[in-house]
């Protein structure tokens, strides 16, 4: 409760059971945000502790600070027992209950601001505090700030719940929101067994709010921002939708007593536990409040609630508890859903934000997929005709041959299927949506050439698809070229129609299963000369093509062969000078891009 | 709290129709528009269900946030066959915050001091916007059977009450005067 540091915004002026503490909060903050303006010295200037520091002229600034601090708090404590003790003065006690509300400033929902604020604020405050301040804007840009008056739990999730839905964009869903809002009152009616005519009007405000966000969502969504902030921000309706936030938690303890009951404090039951923690209308949310209401509001729908926490407990970075819906065995059921992102501090909530529409991984991903391909195309035009060629070849049966060809090893077919092998081959293109494990080992490598590619298109191209032709064949400088004079095409064109104008050997027998047949004459080839080795992986066809990155990665076995077959090449790549620089720097764009392609890779196998 | 309950009071007559068209035109207005509706709720629950000895209506001034209430005192308890006025004040953010209470009724009770301020939990830290004036009014109904003895505000009151249940009538009936309406 009491909060070390000075700060000029105080959002820690939490509900506390003596309204009195928070006049003095207050007034304390006040000063010390005039103070902090200005600096350290002006704190001299605290006019509650005006005697105490002309008596020791700012020469001694620091032990100023502290003194006015302990001050203030061990005062504020005492009145605070007095407060308690004193319960014959009912008529100051009466005074200041009924002063309490108007004492709190601030809207009840601010406006979206830049977390560093927040590291200021704890600037001079613990140095568990300061670390994690200081880290928290890394992660989360945005913070919220929810007014402390005992409901800030309540309101700032119950505002994220609306906010989310606003950023959904979703008018079918604020339409089924209000739906599910409007049948819930027979939960709060029968199951919580409150009186319909004391509850409806709090749920008249969370409908009529679904329902006029739904109206503007399509139309101005900028209005509709607007006038969730309004709502939220009039006391009588924001504390009607808060509180009907609270009867939903309280109906929903009852309907399942049994998931909860070991959750609640004291030994409360049931009805003691809702009357006491959750019915009383400034009374700050708890832990089983906040699973409670996350479980009745925002999981139903898959939302899921990421609590940071922000306090003394040891460590440089703030913890946090991600809440989801999950089914029976603990997985979840919605996990690229929207995420909320709540702030708490010791007796406080406020939300928080992150960079992007945090609340969508899934479109952010998208996104990213569809920002990806374009920039690997590009690159990849000069050097990768086979590998789209093969990778729109492979698409289907790759994995089929994956599989089969790695329990036969020895199978002749194995070879070409290497090469047809498109882990690589997909990842240029298809990378973030579903490129198999071993995509993401291997296009790491890709991209190196690929970057080579834009550099000097001919060499890389001619580079890498000796490297390809060397493992899969023999194949003439002719074939080469031809797939150098593809490069200008666009990859759609890559992709699709499978180059039909290159009818070599080469890439007839990547195209598809059709094309087998002559697989095996190249992989005979192939296999020829390495025969033993290239009978041991499947996967080290696609090593040689990709050289030396890819060994490492996968084992040194392969590295032998690429040595014997591609070094000279390989250590062109990677070993001329001429060529690194320009190898490196993309290379790590798209070996995160390879990263992404993996997560991908990982959940279509799942 | 006074400029609130004023304006409330010159801009929410109270009417039906008033709320209606603020709800459905401009949201914005005093805070104590909820709190309005609330109380004309409560005056029809109390109006068509009302339970035996207790009544409740606001005040003659037209001010809904005033009121006034009677409760009969419980058969078998020193204040069997007397009634008790009370007042109501309600704050502009009710039912979110409890109504003031007053006995306008000289009474003598533990947890009632001799201004008439009622010291009950449910009208302090434990109120909850589920309950309204016809649950505080058995609540305090009730209280008159069930003192709280653990925390006086009458000191003298609880000790009687334990150890001379004569006396305390007789202090009962002593207090006890009859007021006037308004």
């Amino acid at each position: 409760m009491f909060q070390p540091q000075p700060t000029p915004y105080s959002p820690f002026s939490s509900y506390g059971a003596v309204p009195e503490f928070h006049i003095f909060q207050q007034s304390q903050s006040g000063r010390s945000g005039l103070a902090v303006d200005s600096g350290g010295p002006t704190i001299v200037q605290n006019p509650i502790f005006t005697t105490a520091a002309n008596g020791n002229p700012s020469s001694n600034i620091a032990p100023a600070l502290n003194f006015s601090n302990n001050t203030s708090t061990s005062t504020s404590t005492s009145r605070f027992e007095m407060a308690e003790n004193n319960f014959d003065d009912l008529e100051r006690q009466e005074e200041l209950a009924r002063s309490f509300q108007p004492n709190l400033q601030g809207s009840l929902v601010g406006e979206k601001r830049s977390s560093h604020a927040i590291t200021e604020a704890y600037a001079k405050a613990d140095p568990v505090y300061v670390a994690k301040t200081a880290a928290l804007p890394q992660k989360y840009s945005h913070y919220r700030p929810v007014l402390g008056d005992g409901n800030c739990g309540w309101r700032a999730t119950g505002f994220a719940y609306f906010e989310t839905l606003l950023r959904l964009q979703d008018k079918a869903q604020l339409e089924e929101e209000i739906a599910r809002m409007t049948s819930l009152n027979n939960l709060i009616a029968r199951v919580g067994g409150f009186d319909a005519w004391m509850f409806e009007d709090m749920v008249e405000e969370t409908v009529s709010l679904l329902r006029d966000m739904a109206d503007s969502i399509e139309t101005s969504p900028q209005t509709a921002e607007e006038i969730l902030m309004q709502r939220f921000n009039e006391s009588d309706i924001s504390n009607n939708i808060v509180y009907h936030l609270r009867l939903l938690a309280s109906s929903f303890l009852k309907s399942s007593p049994s998931s909860y009951q070991d959750f609640i404090p004291d030994n409360l039951g049931v009805e003691a536990y809702s009357k006491e923690w959750i019915e009383p209308p400034n009374q700050e949310i708890d832990h089983l409040g906040m699973t409670l209401l996350i479980d009745v509001l925002l999981k139903p729908i898959g939302f899921a609630v990421e609590i940071v926490y922000l306090d003394r407990s040891e460590g440089s970075q703030v913890n946090s508890h991600l809440m989801q819906p999950e089914d029976e065995n603990g997985v979840p059921t919605n996990p690229s859903g929207p995420i909320i992102h709540l702030l708490y501090r010791p007796s406080h909530y406020d939300i928080l934000y992150k960079d992007m529409d945090s609340s969508m991984p899934l479109q952010q991903a998208l996104h990213d997929a569809t920002l990806n391909p374009n920039i690997q195309v590009n690159r990849a035009t000069s050097f990768s005709q086979q590998h789209a060629i093969q990778s729109t070849s492979m698409n289907d049966f790759t994995n089929l041959d994956l599989t089969s060809l790695l329990n036969i090893p020895g199978f002749q077919c194995a070879p070409p299927s290497h090469h047809g092998f498109p882990a690589q081959f997909h990842s240029p293109i298809e990378q973030p949506y579903a490129p198999s494990p071993i995509s993401t080992s291997i296009s790491p490598v890709s991209p190196g050439a690929s970057s080579n590619g834009t550099s000097s298109n001919t060499n890389l191209s001619l580079s890498t698809n000796f490297s390809l032709q060397q493992s899969s064949a023999l194949t003439s400088p002719a074939v080469n070229i031809s797939h150098s004079s593809h490069a200008p095409f666009p990859p759609q064109n890559m992709q699709i129609p499978i180059h039909p104008g290159v009818p070599q050997q080469q890439i007839s027998p990547h195209p598809g299963p059709p094309s087998i047949p002559t697989h095996p004459s190249i992989s005979s080839q192939h296999s020829d000369l390495p025969s033993p080795t290239s009978a041991n992986s499947p996967f080290r066809p696609s090593k040689w093509e990709w050289g030396a990155r890819v060994t490492e990665q996968e084992g040194p076995v392969v590295f032998q062969t690429s040595t014997f077959k591609n070094s000279h090449y390989n250590t062109a790549h990677y070993n001329n000078p001429n060529f690194q620089p320009e190898e490196w720097s993309p290379e790590c764009e798209e070996a995160s891009n390879g990263h992404a392609g993996g997560g991908g890779g990982r959940k279509r196998s799942t | 709290m006074n400029y609130a309950m004023e304006d409330t009071q010159n801009s929410a007559p109270g009417s039906v129709p008033a709320v209606q068209a603020a709800k459905l035109a401009s949201r914005k207005g005093p805070d104590a528009q909820s709190t309005t509706k609330r109380l004309q709720t409560e005056l029809m629950q109390l109006m068509t269900s009302s339970a035996p000895g207790i009544s409740a209506f606001p005040s003659a001034d037209g001010n809904l946030l005033s009121w006034t209430a009677t409760i009969g005192g419980p058969d078998d308890t020193p204040y069997a066959g007397l009634t008790f006025k009370l007042s109501f004040a309600f704050p502009s953010n009710y039912p979110y915050a409890p109504p003031t209470v007053l006995f306008k009724t000289p009474i003598y009770h533990p947890n009632v001091d001799f201004s008439g301020r009622i010291c009950l939990d449910i009208l302090k830290d434990k109120w909850t916007a589920a309950y309204n004036i016809q649950t505080v009014l058995l609540s305090l109904q009730s209280l008159l059977g069930e003192p709280n003895n653990a925390s006086p505000l009458n000191g003298e009151a609880a000790e009687l009450w334990d150890k001379d249940p004569e006396e305390f009538k007789r202090k009962v009936i002593g207090r006890h005067q009859d007021i006037e309406d308004e």
